[in-house]
């Protein structure tokens, strides 16, 4: 095919889509006859363009290149930049740079109102000692609500849905657990409760792997051992999950005895160091 | 028309050699235009999107077709991309072409950015211009980064909690910036009209400009050209910029357009109703961001669980995959013009290009580098790989840690010995040879040309 | 014959008579047992109380006998193999005696009903959001759990393997105790799922942006830069060159 008629193939075809496009849209739209007509549309167009370069007859030219650096007549004078009454006056330009800087920074300090300071923020939850373990529905849990091997987010009553305080219940047979003695004591009849906030990058340790016994976050695979304390054992994560001392009140229902003992979630700076007051 | 604007604005002599204007005629020169036309497309398409887009993160009620999320909480942020999506017309198709021309904008900055690295364009005098190129990358990644964010669905607003954690491992001042930069501790209401002024006003503001500052650099200091015959440090030999040039440069527009078009009318891309709206209490697997927050994804994962606490002070493992070394290697690409002709002490100016063979060690550099970043990016998506190979997680991770360390310097180092070895024997596998141009020279014999 | 012998003889008739239907009844009283012997017991033990090889089925309960034997998951095809859905050993008799058999070994879930005529296709794409999709995938693709383990697809599930499934905990899936209309809820989202077209096209895997970067680098730039290299290579009359 001749290029003549290629480019009128190709810009007749455009203008058949063009058409064809306006007619979907009127039609009620439909997404892939939309992408596709577009598509041709636009090729077509662009198809025809392209080939029209075959039909221009302008062989490869020669452009010189002029020297980028200004030649010595036409460059400035440098008494032209520095005119008379700046440089023998320094301390006055010293004092424009300090004028300027502190101006700078003058307004530049409106940045601070974008958040608060941390504080304590990040070393606390909503978790109080007494405040009792509900489910996303707010309803308070017997341990043995949750069957053997079953997981559960879990909240303090009156935060559902915190994102600080999110906390995974884990059900397992008591002689499971290999928890230092006075972590024991924060397992009732086997559930323990460990951070949901993953000590990585903070995403929701969601994935309960049962046979092992293990939490595993779905984002860079840091895995916890359940029995042990929530400690690492593979990935990325450093730090063991914070686990929520745990207790059950007169009725039977699941109570925390205290905020974590440990800040939650991803570690910073002062993570082991900072306190919380 | 000419007249007509001549006659206001003395636009004739301008006019006269704009349009004659050299430009030399090689494919990949062409690489930084597909760029260029992905964000035309970016901002036409954007444009249209910001229409129906709100940036409100306060909850409202689903009550659209879409059944399963119907009478949900869902942020007004989500629920209005929701509505464009199934109840705009063509409000689906203009998202998905958005969306993919967001990955090919950053695919083709960095095809691009590779051939003028491994040709040395951006040896004086054009540093100024490789660094108002890094700047568009930069903003590239930014621009997709808080685009994908703004939906406000379960998998972007996971990432958000990433790069928060990221921005809280800095040490001293992590805390406190992260809250200036989310307006408080993780989550918060206003990070996604944050997340929107960035997208929509600030970064392609400043794109634009820089895109100005590129185009107008290279128009000012002439395109480089690979040697050949006739060609010299002193001349350009090309084809003049009208017709020939804007005629492909246009139809190279539209045609970039309409591969685009079509992929987005008929490959789904970030189906954000199947991930749900953000929740800060789950995640679902698997996990990633869009290719190119890859490398770091991959970096964070393959990172161990080394976190010392020195003189009382933690460095989070995040710290280094997600802080220090993005910032390593951003500095080093940014400053390599600089520090090749630190190394190699040519200050010169070059308008004639490199072939990757004529300078190894770089070439060799680049190509470690470029293999670093690949199987980190690769290493991002080790979940999907187990599950498409059926390969256990951690063997793939483990892989991958050994990979990253020992396979760039490896292909850096065989890149090198072959382009010595292209060097050596002047075979070039693409060109065809057109035969040997030979010259009497005096004493009678010939000399080849 | 004399009298002594026909009395005799009458005798072990009349034994033989009302002893049949005794050993008929105690061969096909438990065809259950029986195959279990046959199949199973060489992995979980003859009383079915487990062996190095395979676990305690006492307490187990119908649900996950019946799971495990209608997805042809058991039996293994060796010792340690992965459990994986393949086509059943046993038909639908047999399963029902072994199911059956298995039950009575101790107190375990019984077989569940799914009815999905009032599901909340709502509700159930919340909860399969926040217990599920982490190891199943958003969109029940499956996914990688650690180790050897992978979260199946559940695209080739019916929706009584979704319920006993999650009041079973088989392999390394946890044990989650929903009400009736929860677990309807999340089965007619699974089988939406399983069902739906998606709306913007080809579902390149479902599995997030992986596949979306692959095809961006595999597809689109091949493609383009196939074109920029025709366009580059556009030549007028008079030839050109590098």
């Amino acid at each position: 095919m001749n290029t003549n008629r290629s480019i009128s193939v190709a810009l007749v075809v455009s203008m058949l889509a063009s058409i064809g496009l306006v007619g979907v849209y009127i039609a009620g739209g439909d997404r892939a006859a939309e992408g596709i007509l577009l598509g041709l549309a636009l090729g077509g167009l662009g198809a025809g363009i392209v080939l029209w370069t075959r039909l221009i007859d302008i062989g490869p030219e020669t452009e010189e290149r002029e020297p980028l650096e200004t030649s010595p007549e036409d460059r400035m004078d440098p008494i032209e930049l520095r005119p008379e009454g700046i440089t023998r006056r320094s301390l006055l330009v010293r004092l424009l740079v300090g004028a300027g800087g502190a101006l700078a920074a003058a307004l530049a300090i409106p940045t601070l109102s974008l958040g608060p300071r941390p504080g304590a923020s990040l070393f606390r939850t909503s978790w109080r000692a007494g405040v009792r373990v509900v489910g996303e529905d707010g309803a308070p849990i017997r341990p043995l609500d949750l069957p053997l091997e079953g997981v559960l987010t879990v909240y303090p009553e009156g935060a559902v849905g915190s994102a600080d305080s999110q906390t995974q219940l884990i059900r397992v047979g008591e002689d499971l657990l290999e928890l230092d003695p006075d972590r024991q004591e924060w397992t009732v009849e086997g559930v323990v409760g460990y951070s949901k906030i993953c000590t990585h990058a903070g995403c929701p340790v969601g994935l309960y792997r049962a046979q092992a016994h293990q939490l595993l976050c779905p984002c860079h695979q840091s895995t916890f051992d359940i029995l042990r304390g929530a400690v690492p054992v593979f990935g990325p994560a450093a730090r063991p999950l914070p686990q929520l001392p745990l207790d059950v009140d007169d009725e039977g229902y699941l109570i925390a005895r205290g905020d974590f003992p440990e800040p939650v979630g991803p570690s910073f700076w002062n993570v082991h160091s900072g306190d919380d007051s | 028309m000419l007249g007509w604007l001549d006659r206001r604005l003395g636009a004739d002599s301008w006019a006269r050699s704009a349009l004659r204007k050299v430009f030399p005629d090689h494919w990949s020169f062409l690489l930084g235009e597909i760029a260029l036309f992905c964000f035309v497309i970016l901002l036409a398409t954007g444009v249209f999107l910001t229409l129906f887009y709100r940036p409100d993160a306060a909850p409202v009620v689903y009550e659209g077709p879409y059944e399963p999320l119907r009478g949900q909480d869902v942020s007004a942020a989500y629920e209005s991309v929701l509505r464009l999506s199934f109840e705009v017309r063509a409000g689906l198709v203009m998202r998905q072409i958005h969306h993919w021309s967001a990955l090919v904008f950053v695919a083709a900055i960095v095809v691009h950015m590779a051939r003028v690295f491994f040709t040395g364009a951006f040896r004086r005098p054009r540093e100024i211009n490789w660094l108002v190129g890094m700047g568009l990358l930069l903003l590239a990644l930014g621009m997709g980064f808080t685009g994908y964010s703004l939906p406000d669905d379960l998998l972007s607003g996971t990432g958000l909690r990433i790069a928060y954690s990221a921005v809280v491992a800095i040490p001293f001042l992590g805390p406190y910036v992260a809250s200036l930069a989310f307006g408080g501790e993780f989550p918060t209401e206003g990070i996604i009209s944050r997340l929107f002024v960035l997208h929509v006003m600030l970064f392609p503001g400043i794109i634009i400009g820089l895109i100005a500052a590129h185009l107008g650099i290279l128009w000012r200091q002439k395109h480089t050209q690979f040697p050949g015959p006739g060609r010299t440090e002193q001349n350009v030999i090309g084809k003049p910029f009208w017709p020939v040039q804007l005629f492909k440069s246009t139809g190279l527009m539209l045609l970039t357009a309409a591969v685009i078009a079509v992929i987005g009318g008929t490959i789904q891309i970030n189906p954000v109703w199947e991930y749900g709206p953000f929740v800060p209490t789950t995640v679902s697997a698997p996990a990633q961001p869009d290719w190119y927050m890859g490398w770091l994804e991959g970096a964070i994962r393959l990172f161990p669980a080394f976190e010392p606490t020195i003189l009382g002070v933690t460095i989070p493992s995040t710290f280094i995959p997600g802080i220090v070394l993005p910032g390593f290697f951003i500095t080093v690409l940014a400053l390599w013009p600089f520090i090749e002709q630190r190394v190699t002490r040519d200050y010169a100016e070059h308008h004639l290009l490199d072939y990757p063979r004529d300078f190894p060690v770089r070439t060799g550099v680049g190509v470690a580098g470029i293999v670093f970043a690949v199987l980190l990016t690769l290493a991002g998506g080790n979940d999907v790989l187990a599950l498409a190979f059926s390969i256990p997680v951690e063997a793939i991770t483990w892989f991958f840690r050994i990979a990253v360390l020992v396979v760039p310097p490896l292909l850096g180092w065989l890149g090198y010995r072959i382009a010595l070895e292209l060097q050596a024997t002047d075979f070039h596998p693409l060109r065809r040879r057109k035969g040997v141009v030979l010259r009497r020279n005096a004493e009678g014999g010939y000399d080849e040309v | 014959m004399t009298p002594r012998m026909k009395r005799a003889l009458l005798l072990s008739v009349a034994l033989l008579v009302a002893t049949t239907p005794a050993i008929a009844q105690s061969e096909s009283e438990d065809p259950g047992r029986d195959i279990f012997i046959a199949r199973c017991a060489s992995c979980h033990g003859a009383e079915g109380d487990g062996t190095q090889f395979g676990p305690d089925l006492r307490g187990v309960g119908a649900a996950s006998a019946d799971f495990q034997l209608r997805t042809g998951r058991m039996p293994l095809a060796e010792p340690g193999a992965q459990t994986i859905r393949k086509p059943r050993a046993f038909n639908d008799d047999q399963i029902h005696a072994l199911v059956t058999y298995v039950a009575s070994l101790g107190d375990g879930p019984e077989i569940p009903t799914v009815d999905l005529t009032d599901a909340d296709l709502s509700q159930g794409s919340q909860l399969f959001a926040n217990n599920c999709a982490a190891c199943h995938g958003a969109t029940a693709n499956g996914g990688a759990v650690g180790e050897n383990a992978f979260a199946p697809t559940l695209h080739s599930s019916e929706p009584l393997d979704v319920a006993e499934a999650m009041i079973t905990g088989p392999g390394q899936m946890p044990v989650f105790a929903f009400d009736d209309q929860e677990s309807d809820d999340i089965v007619a989202y699974v089988m939406y799922l399983k069902d739906r077209r998606a709306p913007g096209g080809l579902d390149i895997g479902g599995v997030g942006p992986v596949p979306e970067g692959y095809v961006a680098w595999a597809l689109a730039m091949v493609i383009l830069i196939v074109i920029v290299l025709f366009i580059g290579k556009q030549k007028s009359s008079d030839g050109d060159e590098h």
